[in-house]
């Protein structure tokens, strides 16, 4: 475990290399997506270079793919391991995206079609038809890939129980209370606890127990559609431990644009999770602090680590080291500064890869001025 | 007795949400959108009338949301960011209301197709009602909530009056955020359907993702011809002590999940809206917009619809 004050991680997802895309998708490389490998393999000092240019240069086989899939891991990796973070995954490279690579590798589920984001944007949705069950560790391979090519700490993303259960249909679990009943408010609300439990016992707890079998010490639970409702708070607690019991190794929680207050007093009965991985620089303003929520989260109650959103990853503009080392001693101000780790709020997977990078360098940098400043 | 129609936007076909994202990349031109638009709003009328349903809508196909055509009919009103509709993972862009609001001259037609929908008596046009319309909203422009309800609802009067002109006999005014009005909000709201109400049509006010029976007594009051209530977040018997002198439209298929209801368990519902309720006429159809479902579920839903239409028919 890394040794200092405010350890800087990773939080998820990074966008996919644009060679690994034009390639998966049988596109013919362009000069951009060669431009980016070279570009960035000089920045990163990547290992690999020649024999991923050699892959994008053959007809795609699934021996290729998968081959290429795992150079992408090792670009992820080098891309966080050269910005200065102390702890790193790979950005997530081969996840299709957080909620539809865990269902496709389930039991239980079938994708329909797609569903309305926003505007022209879409998004794909599982209905769960049968009762869910596990089928494979989904994120083994990608773990022990990391792990074994990782020159830092390693903390595993993945995706949460409430998360995975409220993004999708419940068909089984309401079919089978329905039968003539006409009290539908709370059909779909006991459907939906069983749902959720099952998620957290069937699908989540064997996949975190083989992570942890295979190694892993960190494990990052995400939760974003905890935003949604926030009266369903007690639930994801429950499914939350029911898929952690008995799991050892680190666990802490990414939740993001909710209302933090809301959490409380449930999330205090989390039994074994160490750290809130939260989003704060989106929030964060001249006229008032967003920081200063850790105060009315220690007054409720909560004494975990922190791990302190600095970075806002819906913009483009890049926060000086100023400003990030100014953001963690706010936070020092509330939570012992040995509880605050520093991290962007969310997955940078919608910006441009050069502002990425240079938001974590820059995150790095005001880790290491607030270090200083407090003489650590 | 029992009348059949949609509540809301029906989701894109494939070939249009795939059209659509060609046009945002550039690689299509408008009007090969447009074409597509209309063969798919023609497609979603023909499955409502195929299927009996009673009032037709044209899907609202070209609809972002429930408020971004108002961003272009309306002066004063424009779209501003992304946030979560309710409690779904779907976002609307929030309307700024910058200036005072006003119907302009832009057509309607453009979001209203009336020219799709053959029978004049079954045209039923949706329209966000002027209370969520206002809630929602970033409001720059007005001193009081009360003011800019009721610029709001004279500006959804005057594009009312246009569908009526053609042949729109049906309104319905989608009022979500009503279910957590204040009493002072509900009396705001009540007069903003006083204007509403002025026109001559049949008005519907439809409630939906939450309860309504701490406000029912207030709805009641309100001068409209029928009330919409979501049966996935209201209990019926909390609704069966009150005398309805209005026409209910019970959301009783769900629009939020793909799972298709049984057809003996939405008829059993329904009887037993009619029996404890009584209102004088009872429409069918899903709580909220089928737009949170894929479109091959969507079709499922209007085909249950059908069939419980044909049921309850004796067919």
């Amino acid at each position: 475990m890394v040794n200092r004050l405010f350890p800087t991680q990773e939080i998820g997802s990074l966008p996919k290399p644009p060679w690994l895309l034009s390639y998966l998708r049988g596109n013919s490389l362009d000069r951009s997506d060669l431009d980016h490998l070279e570009k960035w393999s000089y920045a990163l000092n990547f290992e690999s270079k020649s024999e991923t240019l050699e892959i994008l240069n053959q007809p795609k086989t699934n021996e290729r793919q998968q081959r290429l899939r795992q150079l992408a891991s090792l670009f992820g990796i080098r891309f966080l391991e050269s910005s200065g973070l102390d702890i790193v995954y790979d950005g997530e490279a081969n996840r299709i995206e957080m909620y539809e690579h865990a269902i496709r590798n389930a039991n239980g589920f079938e994708f329909y079609g797609r569903v309305r984001s926003f505007d022209n944007r879409y998004y794909r949705k599982a209905a769960c038809v049968r009762r869910v069950g596990f089928r494979v560790p989904y994120h083994l391979d990608e773990f022990r890939y990391v792990t074994e090519h990782a020159r830092k700490e390693v903390k595993v993303p993945l995706t949460g129980p409430y998360t995975l259960a409220e993004w999708s249909f419940n068909e089984y679990y309401q079919r089978t209370r329905m039968g003539t009943r006409t009290d539908l408010r709370t059909i779909k609300e006991d459907a939906k606890r069983e749902l959720l439990l099952d998620v957290a016992n069937e699908l989540l707890k064997p996949n975190i127990e083989s992570l942890v079998q295979a190694g892993a010490r960190w494990i990052q639970v995400d939760e974003p559609a905890l935003a949604t409702r926030p009266e369903d708070v007690p639930l994801f607690v429950e499914a939350f431990n029911e898929c952690t019991r008995g799991v050892n190794c680190k666990l802490s929680v990414h939740i993001c644009y909710s209302n933090y207050q809301s959490l409380y007093p449930h999330v205090l009965e989390l039994k074994n999770c160490s750290q809130f991985a939260l989003e704060f620089a989106n929030r964060d303003s001249s006229r008032k602090s967003a920081y200063e929520q850790l105060q009315l989260m220690k007054d409720a109650g909560e004494s975990r680590e922190i791990g302190l959103g600095v970075i806002d990853v819906h913009v483009n503009m890049i926060e000086e080291p100023r400003i990030v080392m100014e953001r963690i001693l706010m936070a020092s101000k509330f939570i012992e500064p040995l509880k605050i780790y520093v991290n962007p709020d969310c997955g940078l997977r919608t910006r441009p890869w050069d502002v990425t990078y240079s938001k974590l360098r820059n995150m790095v940098a005001g880790a290491d001025l607030a270090r200083k400043l407090t003489g650590a | 007795m029992y009348a059949f129609h949609l509540t809301g936007n029906f989701p894109r076909p494939d070939e249009l949400i795939d059209v659509s994202r060609q046009l945002d990349r550039g690689r299509t031109d408008e009007k090969e959108f447009e074409e597509n638009l209309t063969s798919s709003a023609r497609k979603v009328i023909t499955l409502q009338m195929t299927n009996g349903l009673d009032k037709l809508v044209d899907g609202q196909l070209s609809w972002q949301d429930i408020f971004r055509p108002f961003s272009e009919l309306l002066d004063g009103v424009k779209a501003g960011t992304l946030r979560r509709w309710f409690d779904n993972n779907t976002f609307y862009r929030v309307p700024i209301v910058y200036d005072r609001v006003r119907r302009n001259e832009a057509p309607i037609t453009k979001y209203y197709r009336h020219d799709l929908i053959p029978n004049r008596e079954r045209r039923k046009a949706i329209l966000p009602g002027p209370h969520t319309f206002a809630k929602l909203s970033e409001n720059t422009a007005y001193a009081s909530f009360a003011d800019l309800v009721d610029d709001l609802a004279h500006s959804l009067a005057d594009v009312s009056r246009e569908l009526i002109e053609d042949g729109y006999t049906f309104l319905q005014f989608n009022e979500p955020s009503l279910c957590r009005a204040t009493s002072q909000e509900l009396e705001i709201a009540k007069s903003g359907f006083e204007l509403l109400a002025r026109n001559h049509a049949k008005i519907m006010i439809h409630t939906y993702f939450d309860t309504v029976s701490h406000i029912i007594e207030d709805l009641l009051d309100f001068p409209v011809d029928c009330i919409g209530i979501d049966l996935y977040a209201n209990d019926i018997n909390a609704f069966d002590q009150y005398s309805f002198s209005h026409e209910l439209s019970c959301g009783c298929v769900d629009g939020r999940n793909s799972l298709i209801e049984p057809v003996d368990q939405i008829v059993e519902l329904i009887t037993k809206v009619r029996d404890a309720i009584e209102p004088s006429q009872l429409y069918v159809g899903p709580n909220c917009d089928l737009e949170f479902l894929p479109y091959t579920v969507a079709e499922k839903k209007v085909r249950l619809l059908g069939d419980v239409r044909r049921r309850l028919n004796g067919q």
